[in-house]
């Protein structure tokens, strides 16, 4: 009888482990209570979760927050193979147009709508609600340059390629030899450098149709050309320039907020690293300069990472998250942590709170005046990498512009600009 | 006489060891729980895999389109793909024999019978404790700043060729230690009759070591070569935060490759039609090398 009993639990046990084999797929964050947000951006994790913890207490809603250091697109698909999506997601703008579609609920009869510019729509239903505005341009450190030149920093005074090479020669003369920073990192060079040169023309799409077809010559295009021009200053004097490839981004951004570099291409996204550093006063963000009259004018980005709300959860979680965005744009608490708690310059005009950090400043001041151009969201997910791979070719001078321009023409043979 | 027939039924039931029945019985208690695991997480997935193959599916998208072997045809002709494939050949044909010869001297030096002999075995075994991300930050730091203050030069790290001897000489270090330890029980299996007997007809250590320890050693060693190069051809976690590709995709490996195409690039498919490739190489180099190593192994 022993033996038979102890044959039946192992049996049991099987079945019970197959059982739950199977049925996993269907459990997870759908399990009714917890409004689950997945976090993108690493440097506001901690204060992510504080604020769970804390909203969960006040709202008598559980949240729980995560993070994953693989990329958003690649985080997104795992989940969503495994049928265990987040209620609420922060994702990148590209993410909204190959998800929405299929994965977001419409936002469009939210109050928040009204308030900003930057929100996502696909096929006109609102499903992207904007975090953040974050800029691309050129950092730079005003007491360094002060230091070096003796003269007061104006940012406003440096729009050609020309006056940026006057004022690094003025600096070198004034004893600091190599006072750029360059990122080698692909993202860095591909998708914020180089897709400058997209977003630059009044017509992206019209840009890439005509290197697709042939009838634009990338070699011979004015603001690529513009763009590259001010790309061999900073490379000339960019402080790793016997090693480009090697250039640490926390080194080169601690080195800018420390004032041992003037300039450096980025983004006020720089700022979450330097916040730590014994960074000086006068740091800010400026255009890339550009030969082109009216092309070195403004900072390119807008929206940055954007929520949605995933459409097979329960309608009261949908309801939860609805009520967590509403939060997030209206309640003062709400408003305090994003721009304070979290640092991030606000997409929403009713906020009026001061950034806090000085890139971010920056960037609020150019969206202010309107001097920003949008960010051009439908490139393909291998650009990055490929334009990327490229880009760090020539930055190492392992090939020419001329060799430059033809391995991305190479690239557009192939490749499709995302549906929109 | 109830009692006595319900006897004969558990008899039946227990004793009679070559029905069908008892075999599968016996089976599934004993292999059971394993196979119904090995089934869950490895031939189901694998099946699924293979079906993804035919699809163009993105990773995320609820529709999975079928397309024949169109996947195939593209992963023939992914020229990025098949550089990744050489490097990582390159990679694995270099490391596999800097591994096996390292962890060869090493295990020899730890059997002599020197002074400390555990304690270095265990200090040579312990690369291989830490996880490949943290030792390929940990090389990281010494390529990119201890090797550049201490040589003044430029990092390794920035030219393809470097990048490539850092990858090997990382995975060198971190799997030496674990072979070495096949190595030294292969040693130590050897008994010290046979070699006394060399000495005794008069052979050299040299000769002694060739003619007669190595070769009862065989097995050890065909073990130990189908772990590296099963490992090595399907490294990523080094390659990941060691040089991340870099530069300019010059140290992107195949595996690395494959989880590009899959989820960064969104094409699902075929990343996992790669994947399939790249499972069919390993398991043919794998498997040919230890036929050819088991058919001389000889028996002590």
């Amino acid at each position: 009888m022993k033996k038979r009993a102890i044959a039946l639990f192992l049996t049991l046990a099987m079945v019970l482990a197959l059982a739950a084999c199977g049925a996993s797929g269907e459990s997870g964050a759908g399990d009714g209570a917890t409004l689950t947000i997945f976090n993108s951006k690493m440097e506001i994790q901690s204060q992510m979760e504080e604020m769970a913890q804390k909203y969960s207490s006040e709202k008598g809603v559980n949240v729980e927050v995560y993070y994953s250091s693989d990329t958003v697109a690649a985080h997104m698909s795992t989940k969503y193979a495994s049928k265990d999506p987040y209620v609420l997601s922060m994702v990148d703008a590209k993410d909204i147009y190959s998800l929405g579609a299929e994965h977001a609920i419409d936002l469009s009869a939210e109050k928040w709508v009204g308030d900003t510019t930057q929100a996502i729509s696909v096929d006109s239903k609102v499903l992207g609600f904007p975090v953040c505005v974050e800029a691309r341009g050129i950092l730079y450190n005003g007491d360094a340059i002060k230091k070096a030149t003796g003269k007061d920093f104006d940012p406003a005074a440096i729009k050609t390629t020309a006056d940026l090479k006057a004022l690094i020669d003025e600096i070198v003369a004034g004893g600091a030899e190599l006072p750029v920073g360059l990122q080698k990192e692909d993202w860095s060079l591909g998708a914020h450098y180089f897709a400058e040169v997209y977003e630059m023309h009044e017509d992206p799409d019209a840009f890439i149709a005509g290197i697709k077809d042939g009838s634009v010559s990338l070699k011979d295009d004015s603001v690529f050309n513009a763009l590259m021009d001010t790309f061999d200053v900073l490379k000339e004097y960019n402080y790793a320039k016997d090693a480009p490839i090697s250039a640490e981004r926390e080194v080169t951004e601690m080195m800018l907020a420390e004032g041992d570099l003037c300039f450096k291409f980025g983004g006020n996204w720089d700022w979450s690293n330097m916040s730590g550093t014994d960074y000086t006063e006068n740091i800010g963000m400026m255009p890339v300069p550009s030969s082109l009259d009216g092309y070195n004018t403004t900072l390119v980005g807008g929206g940055s990472k954007y929520f949605f709300i995933d459409n097979s959860v329960s309608e009261e979680l949908q309801q939860a998250a609805k009520d967590f965005l509403n939060w997030l744009v209206y309640d003062e608490e709400g408003q305090d942590f994003l721009v304070n708690t979290c640092a991030l310059v606000p997409a929403f005009s009713n906020i009026t709170l001061p950034v806090s950090d000085p890139l971010g400043a920056s960037v609020k001041a150019y969206a202010d005046n309107g001097a920003l151009t949008p960010n051009y969201n439908y490139l393909p997910d291998d650009h990055y990498a490929k334009i990327g791979a490229s880009f760090q070719k020539y930055l190492a001078g392992q090939i020419d512009r001329a060799g430059f321009a033809d391995e991305i023409t190479a690239y557009w043979a192939t490749a499709e600009v995302g549906a929109h | 006489m109830k009692k006595t027939a319900k006897r004969q039924n558990w008899t039946d039931l227990f004793l009679k060891t070559n029905t069908l029945s008892y075999k599968i019985k016996q089976y599934l208690m004993f292999a059971g729980p394993g196979t119904a695991l090995f089934l869950c997480v490895v031939i189901v997935p694998f099946i699924y895999g293979l079906y993804l193959t035919f699809t163009s599916w993105d990773g995320v998208s609820k529709t999975k389109p079928f397309v024949g072997f169109e996947n195939f045809s593209a992963a023939f002709s992914d020229s990025a793909y098949w550089s990744a494939m050489l490097r990582t050949v390159i990679y694995s044909v270099f490391a596999v024999v800097l591994i096996n010869v390292v962890a060869f001297a090493l295990a020899y030096l730890v059997t002599l019978g020197i002074k400390g002999q555990n304690f270095f075995r265990s200090g040579f075994f312990v690369p291989n404790l830490i996880g490949g991300i943290v030792l390929g930050y940990v090389w990281k730091f010494v390529f990119n700043r201890a090797f550049v203050a201490i040589f003044n030069s430029t990092s390794l790290l920035s030219t393809p060729k470097g990048a490539m001897f850092c990858l090997i000489l990382a995975s060198v270090w971190q799997y030496a230690g674990y072979m070495m330890l096949i190595y030294v029980a292969g040693f130590m299996s050897v008994s010290k009759d046979v070699k006394e007997a060399a000495f005794i007809d008069g052979c050299t250590s040299g000769q002694a070591m060739m003619h007669v320890t190595i070769p009862l050693m065989r097995s050890s060693f065909v073990q130990c070569i189908f772990l590296s190069i099963t490992r090595c051809f399907v490294v990523y976690d080094v390659n990941l935060s060691l040089t991340k590709g870099e530069p300019f995709g010059s140290s992107v490996l195949a595996a690395m490759h494959v989880y590009n195409q899959a989820f960064t690039y969104k094409n699902y498919g075929l990343g996992q039609a790669e994947a399939l490739i790249l499972f069919i190489v390993c398991a043919v180099v794998g498997v040919t090398q230890v036929m050819i190593g088991k058919k001389g192994e000889v028996e002590a």
